[in-house]
């Protein structure tokens, strides 16, 4: 089967900086694909290569079986994008600006699905786009990408500005396309978004791809971050535990991360005393930790244990 | 056929510039003509001299119609034209990176060629029809006085006001193209067009300065000479021609660069001497 996206030692560079450092990937179609990484990481530079707005300076990228660069229209004919930094024509009226986007493929046109995206983002397209709150425009962007039913979405940071509400509207839209056959790829530097709608997952650092791994597999392997606080000081050796790494200790206090689950940590815990307890998301950088140092991490967690 | 659809846009978002620029150009026309009979007599006791006169952008004979006229009007209203120009000129590429709005518009199915080509038309147009505005005035005008300029040579002369135009669209354009973002192309724009008009002005009727002038595009286009010479056409063909390449050199560098979101980040005089050469690489 065609890969939606294929992308080979890619590479960019602007000047002295290296954004983007030999990047490989391969998106199978029908998927729901998150790109991953910190900001500044190169996810928008990658993004814009595949629709020809930049040019690599070594590699290749295809879409859909297409070149990048030597048939990009072909390629922007099948793909919707949403940029991360999302413009629009501030002078415009969204009814305007949707009929200026659909101007474009006048052959894919379709009325009914239109108005069906624009009812679902709850959005009112008589407004000048200038007199939008950045979430409108965030929704307009993403019903101009959409309209069009295009084969491969290209989202960069589709849900920021949202409310949680649109967030799940806009899952619920993406869904959709990749139960219709269609792929969605899009970028995001949170974490539990990209845990929440992808099924598969490529993790982007310093313009390398540093790991592509389902979900459900970046999930088990995820940390969390435990601060309890005792009634008294716990015994050293008490979190001496396979996954659990002790930080640090500030009196009766304790800062835990946990790597295979909570239950064993959380067991050794009830042991005390417990006055609070506090979870936190596990950062980007704790989830690169849990993937790269693994070693080093059971190594750590057994002196501390010492 | 590809759609017309960006030059129907970008048509759309000049027309209040465009009937703007139109009004103010029948507007000069038209009381520029109006004016004559009570400055005709004063004119005619009058010996300007041709230095003064230069300034006034024409070194026709002011006691006559079409040298009232050359100096009036068509020594200087092609400014406000060319203002317009410079404003959509860089605005074509420069202004939608600036604006970030860019990627969204290279993002659907066409090609750079063709955004860059349907604009130019759109402005084009834009030119002529506030040029034509200038010859509304002249047509609503000059059957109620008495002025010997038979609007034929008018509309030659209002015609003849469209190759510098052109040009510094073109050069608008390629500004556009290659400098980082829209304020910079403008102001190296502004810069072109006030110096050659100001050593163009000084250097008429100053015979050690002579030289420079032919080195200004303003000499080229003579203000109001066809009126009493007729359009010398190598003039109209070095204007055209110029433009010509300014534009193919603006889609060369459009077609093989990066395009930046929100401005180049890269401003260094390497990455704009790299767009001016047309390299496939840089922002």
């Amino acid at each position: 089967m065609t890969p939606a996206i294929e992308i080979n030692g890619v590479e960019k560079s602007y000047g002295a900086t290296r954004a983007l450092t030999g990047i490989d990937l391969r998106v199978e179609p029908g998927r729901i694909f998150g790109f991953l990484g910190p900001n500044g990481a190169g996810k928008t530079t990658m993004i814009r290569i595949l629709l020809d707005l930049i040019r690599p300076d070594a590699g290749t990228a295809t879409v859909l079986g297409f070149d990048c660069q030597r048939q990009s229209i072909e390629v922007r004919r099948r793909v919707g994008y949403l940029p991360g930094d999302l413009r629009l024509y501030e002078g415009m009226r969204g009814d305007e600006f949707l009929d200026f986007i659909d101007s474009f493929r006048p052959e894919k046109r379709d009325a009914a699905y239109r108005r069906a995206l624009v009812e679902r983002m709850e959005l009112d397209l008589s407004r000048r786009i200038r007199a939008l709150s950045k979430g409108n425009r965030q929704k307009l962007g993403l019903v101009q990408a959409l309209l069009h039913r295009p084969e491969l979405l290209v989202l960069d940071e589709p849900t920021s500005g949202l409310d949680p509400l649109v967030q799940d509207e806009v899952v619920g839209i993406l869904e959709a396309c990749a139960a219709e056959g269609r792929t969605v790829f899009f970028s995001s530097h949170v974490l539990p978004e990209v845990e929440k709608i992808s099924q598969s997952v490529a993790i982007i650092r310093a313009g390398k791809i540093v790991a592509v791994e389902e979900v459900a597999k970046l999930k088990s392997r995820s940390v969390h971050v435990i601060e309890v606080t005792f009634a008294t000081a716990p015994p050293h050796g008490l979190f001496a535990l396979p996954g659990v790494r002790e930080l640090r200790r500030d009196g009766t206090t304790v800062h835990l991360q946990a790597h295979d689950g909570l239950d064993a940590v959380l067991k050794a815990i009830a042991t005390q005393r417990v006055l609070d307890l506090r979870t936190q998301q596990p950062s980007l950088e704790d989830v690169f930790l849990s993937f790269y140092t693994e070693g080093e991490t059971q190594e750590e967690a057994q002196r501390a244990s010492a | 056929m590809p759609p017309l659809n960006v030059f129907a846009k970008s048509l759309r978002d000049q027309k209040w510039q465009i009937a703007g620029f139109g009004l103010a150009l029948a507007a000069m026309s038209s009381t520029s003509v109006w004016l004559w009979p009570s400055v005709r007599d004063s004119l005619q006791n009058f010996e300007i001299p041709a230095a003064a006169r230069a300034f006034l952008g024409s070194d026709l004979d002011f006691a006559t119609g079409a040298g009232y006229l050359s100096g009036r009007y068509f020594g200087w209203t092609e400014i406000l034209a060319i203002v317009y120009v410079i404003i959509a000129g860089t605005g074509a590429i420069a202004g939608e990176e600036s604006a970030s709005t860019i990627d969204l518009l290279l993002a659907q199915p066409v090609s750079r060629r063709a955004v860059l080509l349907q604009k130019l038309a759109a402005t084009a147009l834009g030119a002529a029809l506030i040029i034509f505005g200038g010859y509304v005035g002249f047509l609503v005008s000059v059957p109620t006085v008495d002025m010997e300029v038979p609007l034929s040579d008018l509309a030659v002369g209002c015609a003849n006001m469209v190759p510098i135009v052109l040009f510094f669209f073109a050069l608008s354009l390629w500004a556009g193209a290659v400098a980082p973002n829209r304020g910079i192309a403008a102001g190296f724009v502004i810069g072109i067009t006030t110096a050659t008009y100001f050593v163009f002005t000084l250097a008429n009727g100053v015979e050690s300065l002579e030289p420079i002038r032919y080195a200004t595009p303003f000499y080229y286009y003579g203000a109001g000479r066809p009126l009493v010479y007729g359009v010398t056409w190598w003039h109209v063909g070095l204007l055209l021609g110029t433009s010509a390449v300014l534009v193919a050199l603006t889609l060369r560098t459009f077609e093989r660069r990066d395009v930046s979101a929100g401005g180049a980040t890269d401003l260094g005089l390497g990455s704009v001497l790299r767009r001016i050469a047309a390299l496939r690489t840089g922002v």
